[in-house]
């Protein structure tokens, strides 16, 4: 094996000796419990490509890094020698505010971006929690959405060009700038997703949307998780100016209380006339407009999930989203966020067995026809499970993808679904 | 192996009666909406999938290539066998399996027709919203390989954002289920990128396709301008403020004469171009948009604006757009239309260098096209007869797609690449970008078998070129429109 001092100088003949260092002291670049060998961290496209190119003359093994706040996903990795991080590759390097659209770097945090689009009165639609510290790159590569999915579409919607670097270290394009473009396979979706298992994403062109002009929101009490779907059911049909609507449930052996948070944007006249009918619709409910201050109800974002024992992910069908939530909230009583409109819902237990919850868990995931991940636990719990659950019915389609652009293992390997 | 062996096995596998193999049957099979074509040796019309992968593993056997065809109405030379091989159809795959209005979900075969799945949901007060101006002819399968779209994807998005899941079979004849009818699947997006794949990665044999609630309200405006340059400042500006219309499309003055004879839409006989802008969603918010919209139009000089409230006020101001193609058809023998797109605030300048560029062949052009989303649909008039005039058409289509790239766009923004445009690929793709891209390809092991000669820069050429136009808009009908 390669001794770590050679690896520490011949990365800093690629990126310059303050920019290759060991990761030892640094809680940052630890995955699973597992710290690499050296942190690299490259100044440019170029830069990732000659790491790349390093890494697979050498057999080792880089996982890409942006902010680190989804370190937690993903299977325990096979090998990790080298922590890839994008955080200096971090600017904006197109934005035309007349033609909606915006490029980036992969290293750029989600709320610098957000910030720097404001000013033209503008935002990407991202919907994901540790804005400060989450990377553009990182959303990317752990397909990150939320509820405001329905309103404003996913990352696989919004992205219409991404540049990665390959494991040999070539510097490749897949989409465009445009946003109408069927030229090519469309390979943004297929790195979108996957989890640094592919390439390194280096940067990406968004479709970008006008700040809605006036945002409010409000929130629901409601008595059964049923209620709330059903009602949720009935906004939406009514196609009312829905920016986000989320069900958010905690409690015990003894009872759960259920909060419907909506959020309302558009004109005025139709966020008011949506407004009055939400609150008219909630039946027997206690209503309660939150204004137009929407971070107030940040209390649901999910970050208080980041210290949950067992985090799981599930999705399943919208006519079948009640039903599954009271049948795992019979499970120890977990937190839960539910996405009504998508069927997605998040469930966190704390000091619990993980692994018999877990094996119950995905049961019911099973009898509802969901699909369930797990997104965060601890790696002792994760040497014996795949957090993926069962490889899809594609696998092997999967597996020779994995092949094909990581002929070496050395891209983030066993991460993903089936251990790739 | 022979030929005749080859039909004997299709024959076997899949009936007689579904196997074609007479010259006169597959001529029909030759050509799609493009000029080109290419003679298949064999035509097959399964009825499942497990049909699909029977004729896969024969032609495989036979060492022979596999094109899929839906309706045939591609605009990029997609469904044509160039090297021969076996065409598998869809047409018989047309059943709409399962619609589940409560998820808003359906699961169809590929051969259902476009519009088919919006009419049977439509009870439901749902609709599928991809809507390519083909929709009464196309296949759900031949949209879900070129990535179709059309006017109302400026909003909602084109055919990749409304596929959930996909049934394929791939090309060692496996039938395998890509995503899925919940919202998340574990792995790889493997449907998105089969989606836009142009038949060169696998046959999709079923399709979940997630639907829409239809809007509250819809309001339609049409705004006349004497000069394109003003039509198109009134797009940058609509896009500038961050508007998403529905629907926001243009038509030049030449389109307009030739419109005007058959539809009688009122165009005045001196009018530059007009706009068809769609807005919807709550009727407070579509009204708010509506006024906006015509404000912006007056202040840039708009002659006349027409509002349509009301769902026949609104067919007829479509009426002259939807009839575009069909009236062309009657001003040319032939005549070709491109499919490239730019920045949108590029659209002035690169319309003048299309008329320019026009003139300088000698050739007319109708522009007529979806403005908002900046997807250029130049019409190129000609007469194929002439000689040497489908070659210079062909040149002038290549610079206008030249024109396009270096505004920052791209060759093709509906209508695949396919056949036609496969050497502009390298325009817009480093040799490094195409080399990953052949990674997929051989992932899903379907170098040599689905569709060769399409999407990938080659020199090998197609048989004889011959416009088909005329025949495709009749399939399609003629009130088809680009
Ligand atoms: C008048 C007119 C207007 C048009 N307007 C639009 C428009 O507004 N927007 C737009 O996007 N397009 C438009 N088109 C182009 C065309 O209609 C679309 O590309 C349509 O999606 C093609 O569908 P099809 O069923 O005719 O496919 P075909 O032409 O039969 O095939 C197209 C491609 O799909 C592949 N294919 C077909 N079925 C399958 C399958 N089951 N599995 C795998 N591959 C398959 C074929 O191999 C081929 O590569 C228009 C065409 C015409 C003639």
């Amino acid at each position: 094996m390669i001794a770590q001092a050679t690896i520490l100088d011949d990365l800093s003949a690629i990126v310059g000796g303050e920019h290759a260092y060991p990761a030892d002291e640094s809680q940052r670049f630890v995955v699973d419990g597992m710290t690499p060998r050296a942190v690299v961290e490259p100044g440019s496209y170029e830069e990732v490509a000659g790491v790349m190119r390093y890494a697979s003359e050498q057999g080792l093994a880089a996982i890409p890094l942006g902010g680190g706040t989804k370190r937690h996903i993903g299977n325990l990795p096979s090998r990790y020698d080298l922590a890839l991080s994008l955080s200096h590759i971090h600017q904006i390097i197109e934005h035309e505010p007349a033609d909606l659209t915006v490029t980036c770097q992969a290293g750029i945090s989600v709320a610098e971006l957000d910030r720097r689009l404001r000013v033209h009165g503008q935002r990407v639609p991202f919907d994901v929690s540790h804005g400060q510290q989450a990377s553009v790159g990182g959303v990317l590569a752990a397909n990150t959405n939320g509820p405001s999915r329905p309103a404003y579409g996913a990352l696989r919607d919004f992205t219409i060009g991404i540049r990665m670097v390959t494991g040999d270290g070539r510097i490749t394009r897949a989409g465009g700038k445009v946003v109408k473009n069927v030229a090519g396979f469309d390979l943004c979706k297929l790195y979108i997703g996957s989890l640094g298992t592919l390439g390194v994403i280096v940067e990406a062109t968004f479709k970008v949307m006008p700040v809605a002009r006036l945002e409010r929101s409000v929130l629901l009490s409601l008595d059964t998780p049923g209620g709330a779907c059903a009602l949720s059911a009935e906004l939406h049909r009514r196609g009312l100016a829905l920016s986000h609507v989320q069900l958010s449930g905690r409690g015990d052996a003894t009872g759960y209380s259920w909060l419907l948070e909506t959020r309302l944007a558009g004109s005025e006249g139709a966020v008011e006339r949506s407004e009055n009918e939400v609150v008219g619709l909630a039946p027997g409910s206690h209503a309660q407009p939150a204004g137009s201050d929407v971070s107030s109800t940040d209390r649901f974002s999910g970050e208080h999930f980041d210290d949950s024992s067992l985090l799981c992910r599930f999705s399943t069908l919208p006519s079948r989203l009640a039903a599954f939530i009271g049948a795992v909230q019979r499970l120890e009583s977990p937190d839960i966020l539910a996405e009504p409109a998508t069927g997605i819902l998040r469930v966190s237990w704390h000091e619990i067995d993980g692994a018999t919850v877990l094996e119950r868990a995905r049961q019911i995931a099973a009898s509802h026809s969901a699909t369930a991940v797990v997104e965060r636990c601890p790696p002792e719990l994760k040497q014996h499970i795949d957090v993926f659950g069962d490889p899809p019915p594609a696998f092997q389609l999967m597996r020779s993808v994995k092949q094909q652009f990581d002929p070496k293992g050395i891209l983030s390997p066993g991460r993903f679904v089936g251990r790739l | 192996m022979k030929r005749s062996s080859l039909i004997r096995d299709l024959q076997g596998a899949i009936g007689r009666r579904w196997v074609l193999h007479a010259p006169e049957d597959l001529l029909v099979y030759e050509y799609d909406a493009t000029i080109d074509r290419g003679l298949p040796e064999a035509v097959v019309l399964p009825d499942d999938a497990e049909g699909v992968a029977s004729a896969v593993c024969i032609a495989s056997n036979h060492g022979v290539p596999v094109t899929a065809r839906g309706a045939g109405t591609g605009l990029s030379g997609g469904a044509i066998p160039c090297e021969g091989g076996v065409v598998i159809v869809t047409t018989r795959m047309n059943r709409i399996l399962e619609l589940d209005p409560e998820n808003r979900i359906a699961v169809v075969e590929p051969g259902v027709i476009n519009l088919d799945i919006s009419r049977s949901t439509a009870p439901y007060g749902l609709y599928y919203a991809p809507d390519p101006s083909s929709q009464k002819a196309c296949s759900i399968g031949g949209n879900v390989a070129e990535n179709a779209g059309g006017p109302h994807c400026l909003r909602y998005g084109t055919t990749t954002n409304h596929v959930l899941g996909l049934e394929i079979v791939t090309a060692d004849g496996v039938v395998v289920w890509l995503g899925g009818k919940t919202a998340d699947t574990p792995g790889y997006d493997l449907t998105g990128v089969v989606v836009g794949s142009e038949g060169t990665l696998a046959i999709v044999t079923k399709v979940i396709v997630r639907l829409l609630h239809k809007p509250e309200a819809t309001v339609t405006l049409l705004a006349i301008f004497d000069t394109v340059t003003q039509a198109s400042r009134v797009v940058s500006s609509i896009i500038g403020k961050g508007m998403v219309p529905a629907a926001l499309e243009m038509m030049d003055k030449n389109t307009m004469d030739a419109v005007e004879p058959f539809v009688h839409a009122g165009y005045p006989p001196d009018a530059g171009a007009v706009l068809l802008i769609e807005v919807e969603g709550l009727k407070e918010d579509a009204q708010e948009q509506a006024d906006a919209v015509a404000s912006i139009c007056r202040e840039l000089e708009a002659r006349e604006i027409r509002i349509g409230l009301s769902q026949e006020d609104r067919d007829r101001l479509w009426a002259g757009r939807k009839g575009a193609l069909g009236a062309l058809g009657r001003l040319a023998p032939s005549y070709y239309i491109l499919d490239g797109v730019i920045p949108r605030t590029r659209l002035p300048t690169v319309l003048d260098g299309v008329y320019e560029a026009c003139d300088r062949f000698g050739f007319r052009v109708a522009n007529v096209f979806h403005a908002g989303d900046g997807n250029l649909h130049p019409n190129v008039m000609f007469d194929e007869r002439v000689q040497g005039a489908t070659k210079k058409v062909l040149d002038l289509g290549e610079e206008i797609m030249r024109l396009c790239v270096d505004a920052g766009g791209s060759i093709t923004g509906e209508h695949g690449v396919g056949y036609e445009k496969r050497n502009y690929m390298s325009w817009i793709f480093s040799p490094d970008d195409l080399e990953v891209m052949s990674r997929l390809k051989a992932a899903f092991g379907a170098s040599e078998i689905f569709n060769p000669g399409k999407v990938f820069p080659t020199s090998k050429g197609c048989g004889e070129v011959s416009s088909r136009m005329r025949a495709a808009i009749a399939r399609v009908g003629a009130d088809a429109f680009v």
